[in-house]
């Protein structure tokens, strides 16, 4: 890896270390091993969101061309968001792409995925599905994203009628993560999200 | 018409790579060069899209002749330890030490030279404020007329 590159994530490193966002646990970047090239990213669910109060856990892999070209960030943490793959947690974010500036840092990247999760943008939609959701019933897209995030990400709010219908489904002996997909994508309606997985 | 980034010269290279320093005591010491910084040169049409010469589009050429035109009329200097000066180069995020080769965007950030150049063949944007700097340098010249 260049030389640059090493250099700068070390730097970095201390200043997301220090900085106020860390000191008040809304952000945080780990070394996965020695090698600065792959870190583990987490940021705190931002309040007044769905997501509040819920820890979302960040794979974050340096290109050695870094910081030419913009760390590779996705969710590890499984998130129901109009921009961010429900499956694969893919992030569909400017910076992350074409509007990258090499002055910009980890600390930025984690404040902004923050303020995506605060703010998406459903016209440019990473996940088809969840963007047209929360277009069409936005309530169904509050809670259903609320309900991942008690889930996957330990946030607090929960939402008790939705954990029913998928300890129903997984009563019956499906897989409970697919029932949840399932019923996400079929607005909870029972039946509907049956038909999905069997067919 | 001809192809003016075929056969690439020392000067080339060292407008991308800004390595136009004589000695090559300093990048003896960085062991073997990464595979960007090999002998042909990796030319960067927009960012993230890495091409040797002979992969680029016409239109692409031009582009990158303009761009190398462009970065050349930027003023560099060499940091004289004015602390006044800002302190520390935002891409590398190392500090500026005296004797340093730096160069200076029309929106009055500076930066090395050699990492500036490296993003300004992918974006011509300064890295800071993210304004335009053929936009910038456009003005620059009106006003000077």
């Amino acid at each position: 890896m260049a030389n640059i590159a090493v250099a700068r994530i070390k730097r970095e490193f201390k200043e997301v270390v220090k900085s106020e966002e860390v000191a008040k646990c809304h952000i945080k970047v780990e070394l996965v091993d020695d090698s600065f090239t792959s870190l583990r990213g987490e940021i705190l669910g931002p309040p007044d969101t769905p997501y509040e109060g819920g820890t979302f856990i960040l794979d974050i892999r340096i290109p050695e061309t870094y910081p030419f070209n913009p760390p590779k960030v996705q969710f590890l943490t499984k998130i129901w968001h109009p921009n961010i793959s429900s499956v694969t947690g893919a992030i569909c974010l400017d910076i992350l792409k074409d509007q990258w500036a090499a002055a910009m840092t980890l600390r930025t990247v984690l404040l902004s995925l923050q303020a995506l999760l605060a703010a998406p943008e459903p016209d440019d939609p990473q996940d088809a599905v969840v963007a047209r959701q929360y277009k069409e019933t936005s309530d169904i897209f509050s809670q259903t994203a609320r309900h991942w995030a008690s889930n996957y990400a330990s946030a607090p709010h929960r939402e008790p009628v939705m954990d029913d219908k998928v300890a129903q489904l997984k009563n019956m002996g499906f897989d409970e993560h697919k029932a949840r997909v399932a019923l996400s994508t079929h607005n909870w309606d029972i039946e509907q999200a049956m038909e999905n997985i069997l067919s | 018409m001809g192809n003016c980034l075929n056969t690439p010269t020392a000067d080339d290279i060292s407008l991308l790579r800004g390595s136009d320093s004589q000695d090559g005591s300093e990048t003896a010491n960085l062991g073997p060069p990464p595979p960007y910084q090999e002998s042909v040169p990796i030319y960067h049409p927009s960012p993230n899209v890495s091409r040797t010469v002979t992969q680029l589009t016409e239109e692409e050429q031009i582009k990158i002749a303009k761009r190398l035109g462009l970065i050349q009329h930027l003023p560099t200097g060499v940091h004289d330890g004015c602390c006044k000066k800002t302190k520390e180069c935002v891409i590398c995020m190392g500090e500026f030490i005296l004797g340093d080769r730096l160069r200076y965007l029309p929106c009055m950030h500076s930066f090395h030279k050699d990492c500036i150049d490296d993003w300004l063949m992918r974006s011509f944007t300064c890295p800071s404020c993210m304004e335009p700097v053929d936009a910038a340098l456009l003005t620059t010249y009106e006003t000077n007329n």
